[in-house]
């Protein structure tokens, strides 16, 4: 999957797959027979469309024969970089409703300033509280918006 | 809707009275600074600081409304240009030049011309406003589902259009844009399409999870992947505009100031389908459309130009019809009669002091706005100045609450990294991603529009081309539709097109 090539060919196929799952999906769509148009009309065509259009990117790009275009495909590094960031927010999301907000999105703030930046955990901690603390005061008690607010509600 | 000097000249003293001022100077700041804050888009904005204005005589009242309007106007676009969060689909054209042009130390440049551009044509618009207020009010009535749906039909084709030599992967990216939104509930009948199962997908997703997710999360990501100290390429950052990027932006603004106007008084057309449309012919028009999406100034000036004079045009058939034209319009408009004050023909007749005073504190709230923004510019521009470790988790959580304070849905969060994700890819595989924001914003008045047309017609689709206005706009569609193919074949097919996308 290094070149463009590759990349299209994967991407094609792959949007050739979703487009028959949803043309498979939205035969499924029920709805009242005498409609002017179905419920299942547009995801049926949208189906269609992204599958052919799916399919056809991944006939040129195996046809193309010309020069091969590089994707920047992160290194090994970079790789884990990005991996653990997004494990970072998946963990986030998993444990935000018991945390709340403010204590969430602070240990979030701490984790990754530490982890990307390599600051010393001190720093990023008191980064963190202070995040936390700016949604607590600006977002929760000033504008009053529904929040998970955790064991701060307590 | 009538209008008369006198009126005008009587709302200018009312609007100056110090009381009146100093509420549209609150306004303008409250408004600015939700317009900052992530996910808080204009529409929230007036409906949280609603209770605020309770106090208020109706007069002050809605001046202060109306300014935390074209505040959040505003500021929405500050955290576009800084650190590439739209906040709202209308700020989305403005962040492809406007992040760009911040990468290169440009950030002030780019905030002082939005600022600039925003002063000029939500002033010109304003004058649209009160003297020609009458005949484009009767504009809007003639604006029926067919014209709507021509009118969006058109709006997607250009923007697809936008991806010049990818335009397969454009036409791919608007594909998944419409299928994102036609999951959930059917507009019309409410049933049930594409959950697999899932409830929470029966909500549907909410259009600002897919942007942020896009823009911001995806961004970060590619920031992380190479571990960039800063997110500017350049540390030489320049704090104001030149004369030059003024003289370069000003067919922008004049341009995008009719086209916002006169697309504001539609019904439904938001400053999210005005902004692209200003985007695309400011491309089209220019001698270099090849430097759009890599940092032209115009494609600053012209989004965020059609932004505040949609706001002015949007205000014609609220007041002459009491016809709010979006939810921000229809926010204001609660805020209207929580007052007793009904809008339509009669409010100019029973009560033309309160309508001329709001009418001139809009053009003073303008004033306003650039006298308070443009010494804000090097503030917002020294964000660039954080190293990314410690403004990229910032960003993160910012973009988080943006995308749970629409619905209060942690399901949102999920849409945005998955689309964050989306992005990164999309990035990778020069994929476009204005096409498949568009496409999500305006899936569903589009679906809608599109049933009741036929609805209409019983069925024909001749409804669309024998309407004059409908018919226009779908020529212009077709021919736009066609123009891209021909260039697509004019550079020998497909494998040209992605040779030469970078």
């Amino acid at each position: 999957m290094k070149s463009q090539r590759a990349g299209d060919i994967a991407g094609g196929i792959f949007l050739f797959l979703l487009g028959v799952l949803v043309v498979w999906a939205s035969l499924g769509i029920k709805g009242a027979p005498d409609m002017r148009m179905h419920p299942r009309t547009l995801p049926l065509i949208l189906g269609w469309a992204v599958g052919i259009a799916g399919g056809l990117l991944a006939f040129h790009a195996w046809r193309y024969r010309g020069a091969a275009r590089i994707v920047p495909w992160p290194d090994r590094a970079g790789t884990l970089r990005v991996c653990v960031t997004l494990a970072a927010l998946v963990v986030f999301l998993l444990l935000v409703e018991p945390l709340g907000m403010p204590l969430g999105s602070g240990l979030l703030v701490g984790f990754l300033v530490w982890y990307l930046g390599g600051r010393r955990p001190i720093f990023a901690g008191v980064l963190g509280v202070a995040t936390g603390g700016v949604i607590y005061a600006v977002f929760i008690r000033l504008l009053q918006l529904s929040f998970p607010i955790g064991p701060l509600g307590r | 809707m009538f209008f008369s000097w006198d009126y005008l000249l009587q709302g200018f003293v009312a609007a100056l009275s110090w009381q009146n001022l100093f509420w549209a100077l609150v306004g303008s700041l409250l408004g600015t600074l939700v317009g900052v804050l992530p996910g808080i888009g204009p529409t929230s904005g007036i409906a949280i600081l609603l209770p605020v204005t309770t106090f208020l005589p109706p007069t002050p009242a809605i001046i202060m409304m109306a300014a935390i309007y074209y505040g959040a106007m505003y500021g929405g676009s500050t955290t576009a240009i800084v650190v590439n969060i739209p906040g709202e689909s209308a700020s989305v054209p403005t962040a492809l030049d406007g992040y760009e042009l911040a990468r290169q130390g440009r950030a002030g440049p780019a905030l002082g011309i939005a600022a600039i551009s925003s002063f000029v044509a939500g002033t010109l618009s304003l004058l649209g406003l009160t003297f020609f207020a009458p005949v484009l009010a009767s504009v809007a009535l003639a604006f029926g589902p067919p014209e709507y749906f021509a009118l969006m039909f058109m709006g997607l084709s250009l923007v697809i259009s936008l991806s010049q030599r990818a335009l397969l992967k454009g036409f791919i990216a608007t594909s998944i844009g419409l299928l994102a939104s036609t999951i959930g509930q059917d507009p019309l009948t409410g049933d049930v399409r594409l959950t697999f199962g899932s409830e929470e997908l029966i909500a549907g997703v909410s259009f600002i999870s897919v942007i942020i997710g896009l823009f911001a999360i995806g961004e970060v990501m590619v920031n992380v992947e190479h571990a960039v100290t800063h997110i500017y390429e350049q540390k030489k950052l320049e704090w104001v505009p030149r004369w030059a990027d003024i003289r370069q932006c000003w067919g922008a603004m004049l341009r995008s100031s009719v086209i916002g106007f006169f697309l504001g008084l539609l019904p439904g057309c938001a400053p999210s389908v005005t902004v692209f449309v200003a985007y695309d012919i400011e491309k089209r028009v220019s001698k270099h459309p090849e430097r759009f999406g890599k940092g032209a100034m115009e494609g600053v000036a012209a989004p965020e130009g059609a932004n505040n004079a949609t706001v002015s045009g949007c205000f014609v058939p609220l007041f002459a019809f009491g016809l709010p034209t979006g939810p921000a319009m229809a926010v204001l408009l609660g805020g209207l009669m929580m007052y007793g004050l009904q809008p339509g023909p009669m409010l100019f007749k029973e009560n033309p002091q309160f309508v001329w005073a709001v009418i001139a504190s809009m053009y003073i709230g303008n004033v306003i706005l650039l006298v308070l923004n443009l010494p804000l510019v090097g503030m917002w521009a020294r964000i660039a100045l954080i190293p990314f470790p410690i403004l990229g988790p910032l960003i993160v959580v910012f973009s988080i609450i943006g995308a749970y304070s629409v619905r209060y849905l942690v399901f949102d969060i999920w849409v945005a990294l998955i689309f964050g994700v989306v992005g990164y890819l999309m990035r990778k595989l020069g994929f476009p991603m204005a096409p498949m924001v568009l496409a999500t914003v305006l899936a569903q008045m589009l679906e809608s529009s599109f049933q009741q047309s036929l609805l209409i017609s019983q069925g024909s689709f001749l409804i669309f081309f024998n309407r004059p206005i409908a018919a226009a706009f779908m020529v212009l569609a077709l021919l736009s539709i066609g123009r891209g193919i021909w260039s697509e074949l004019r550079e020998k097919g497909l494998e040209v097109a992605e040779e030469d996308q970078d």
